[in-house]
């Protein structure tokens, strides 16, 4: 009876956690997988055709052959610099702002912020895209008090889809990105600060020697999060653009990594490819994150 | 030991679960449908999407449709057009049960044809081929795969046509009706556009593209060549070199809010679109009569833009098969059907049969009393042949990246042409 009461004892935690462990293989590690598997396969997404196994045929079609897949990394690249990273150059001094005593309605300036965050995106981006129109768009109306020239196509130009995403990307992301810093900055320990005024650092030598060094490790969260989902856009670039038909806009400059990814897979019906491609993205971040780990530690040094 | 033995059987499991799939998928065959049961009650499940739902429930509440199929009672399942489309494509491709009739546009209808996941329609009992003989041919091609399995019946289609401003074009003194060419519908557009006042002659360059490849429904390959014959392609890109060059158009991207506002203030003088796009005007652009007329392409191109086909999936039960074939031969080949379609949600009829109804020689008031059904039944029976195939959503995708890059300016038509070839090839071949 003994023995059998410290089994069910020791089994209760393992029943108490597997709900997580279950729905964690179900809908994580099979799916991950499972598109390994279908990556060396040539795995038409619909009718009644077999897979047949090509090997690694699909990686070295997207590394070889593909027109579109280098042309994809770099935007993605692009935006992943002027939309992800740039986020942060102005989400840091933000979060020492708000942080600071001179602020007051810290909790409503918190909040404006990060509204952006909980906004759908297809709103925001039909909405930008309003804004930016060539012939209606609010901001080419602003523009023409000032200058005389062509109005800007900022949805027909490479460059101005680019500079829209960005412009996108950074509203949206910011307040989020300020929340993390806020969280950071008030778990520095006040005393340091009291050091630094009895050494008599003003307030820039404070948030350079001080702030800057203790925020480090968030930096690294934070940016880490940025490189996952900034190699990861889809929808603003695919609503901005007019979706599968248009490949990401003039010549493609709207299309990035994901967007391509699921146009392979779910418009080109290549689930092989698709997830080839998937697979390849993931080497991406992690070598990306990889570099921002490496660079963090040097800063920390 | 124990535990071992526990590790080496999950494993086996994962791996089993992995694998199973590869040789699990195309094993389902379709099951062969059942005879209608004119006695048996039926519950048939439409899949539709936009304004179908509309038009059809007019169809099966009138009194013809009652007294030949009491046993029938219909149900949909509608969703906006990309949602309705995605949504199909999951269920075929998971192999689901879907709805018993699933409705695809012309622009989808590719994919399913020689992928499979759709009912043989021409196969016994439903003998879809020995009922079509008055539908339009070049819509029952599109549905035919090379082996000449039937997967849909057509039951709208969209002739292409111009429509124009009357008022505008009167005002700038100019004829839009039997343009002889697209050089003297560019010479027209320059009149009819006045940039001061913020009208523009057309919506955009990229707008015309699609008229000399017949739509872009298909014919992209031919003989297992892309983009053939050139000439056809290339002339297409110079066509939109030459609107971009006339500086008439109000570079407008479709479907956007400033796109419709530019048509609800009333200020793009011509478009080119399907039959269609009649009921978008006067329902939602612009309802006032009498405004807009409906003219021949220029030199009389036919063409074909939209349309929409009715199919049943594999995985429809055989039971189910039989009444969804009645539903469909009924919206597909009766003619009052046809007619209900086209009045409710202007979606042209592909029935032949029908141009010769007294309705088609009516004049239409919002046309300003024009008889332009008459125009747009010519198109139909003249609109060529095209070939779909699986792999045309790729190419149209990459043509509009072309298309985009003349317009922009930054290649020229044949430069454009050889960089669409060569991804299309590095892409698909």
């Amino acid at each position: 009876m003994d023995k059998l009461n410290a089994r069910r004892r020791n089994l209760t935690p393992y029943i108490l956690i597997s709900p997580f462990f279950i729905l964690f293989c179900v809908f994580g590690i099979y799916p991950i997988s499972y598109s390994i598997i279908t990556s060396f396969f040539n795995w038409p997404l619909l009718g009644n055709a077999a897979p047949k196994f090509i090997g690694f045929d699909n990686y070295a079609n997207v590394l070889t052959r593909d027109p579109y897949f280098f042309k994809a990394l770099y935007n993605t690249v692009i935006l992943l610099v002027f939309g992800s990273l740039m986020q942060h150059v102005v989400a840091v001094p933000l979060a020492i702002l708000i942080n600071s005593k001179i602020i007051r309605s810290k909790e409503f300036f918190k909040t404006t912020f990060f509204l952006p965050y909980i906004t759908s995106t297809v709103s925001v981006v039909i909405i930008f895209g309003l804004l930016f129109d060539t012939n209606y768009g609010l901001v080419n109306w602003v523009i023409s008090f000032f200058s005389e020239q062509q109005k800007i196509r900022w949805m027909f130009e490479p460059w101005g889809i680019q500079a829209v995403l960005a412009f996108i990307l950074n509203w949206k992301f910011i307040g989020w990105n300020m929340v993390i810093y806020l969280a950071g900055l008030q778990s520095i320990p006040s005393e340091l600060y009291e050091a630094a005024e009895i050494d008599g650092a003003s307030t820039l030598r404070k948030h350079l020697s001080v702030t800057l060094p203790q925020l480090y490790p968030i930096m690294f969260l934070a940016i880490a999060l940025s490189i996952i989902g900034g190699m990861q856009i889809f929808e603003e670039p695919f609503i901005l653009t007019g979706g599968y038909d248009n490949l990401g806009g003039a010549q493609n400059a709207g299309l990035t990594s994901a967007y391509y990814l699921m146009f392979t897979a779910f418009k080109a019906y290549r689930l092989g490819k698709g997830s080839a491609i998937a697979w390849l993205l993931f080497l991406v971040i992690l070598l990306l994150n990889g570099i921002n780990r490496l660079a963090i530690k040097r800063l920390q040094r | 030991m124990k535990r071992n033995a526990l590790s080496f059987l999950l494993v086996l499991v994962l791996v089993m679960a992995l694998v199973a799939p590869v040789f699990a998928t195309g094993s389902k065959e379709a099951s062969a449908a059942a005879a209608f049961d004119p006695n048996a009650k039926y519950e048939v499940t439409i899949g539709a999407y936009g304004d179908l739902e509309k038009a059809y429930k007019a169809v099966f509440a009138s009194a013809d449709f009652k007294a030949k199929y009491p046993n029938i009672k219909v149900t949909f399942q509608t969703s906006d057009f990309g949602g309705h489309h995605n949504r199909l494509t999951t269920v075929l491709a998971a192999k689901e049960q879907s709805n018993d009739i699933e409705a695809l546009e012309v622009g989808f209808i590719a994919q399913f044809v020689e992928a499979g996941g759709l009912m043989d329609l021409n196969a016994a009992p439903f003998n879809g081929g020995a009922i079509s003989k008055n539908i339009v041919k070049f819509a029952m091609a599109n549905a035919t795969t090379a082996k000449g399995n039937l997967v849909a019946m057509p039951v709208d289609i969209a002739p292409a046509v111009l429509f124009y401003r009357a008022d505008l074009a009167a005002k700038a003194g100019v004829n839009l009706d039997n343009l002889k060419d697209w050089d003297e519908y560019i010479a027209v557009m320059k009149k009819l556009a006045d940039p001061a006042k913020g009208i523009y002659a057309i919506e955009h360059p990229a707008a015309v593209q699609a008229i000399p490849l017949n739509g872009g429904k298909g014919g992209w390959i031919v003989n297992g060549k892309p983009l053939e014959p050139k000439a056809k392609f290339v002339s297409a890109l110079e066509l939109v070199r030459k609107v971009k060059a006339a500086n008439v158009d109000g570079d407008l991207g479709a479907w956007s809010g400033p796109w419709s506002q530019a048509y609800i203030d009333g200020k793009v003088a011509t478009i080119v679109n399907g039959a269609w796009f009649g009921g978008t005007l006067r329902t939602w652009l612009s309802p006032e009569p009498g405004k807009w007329r409906v003219a021949y392409l220029p030199g009389k191109m036919m063409a074909s833009l939209g349309g929409t086909y009715l199919s049943i999936p594999e995985t429809v039960p055989a039971a189910r098969q039989a009444a969804a074939w009645e539903v469909i031969k009924y919206l597909t080949t009766n003619p009052s059907a046809q007619l209900i379609t086209f009045k409710e949600i202007d979606a042209f009829p592909a029935l032949t049969s029908v141009y010769k109804d007294p309705v088609m020689d009516e004049p239409v008031a919002f046309y300003g009393g024009q008889k332009v059904r008459k125009i747009f039944a010519d198109v139909a029976l003249n609109i060529p042949e095209n070939k779909v195939s699986e792999y045309d959503n790729v190419m149209l995708a990459i043509w509009n990246g072309a298309v985009t890059d003349v317009v922009n300016g930054v290649a020229t038509p044949e430069a454009a042409y050889k960089t669409a070839l060569d991804k299309i090839k590095a892409t698909i071949f």
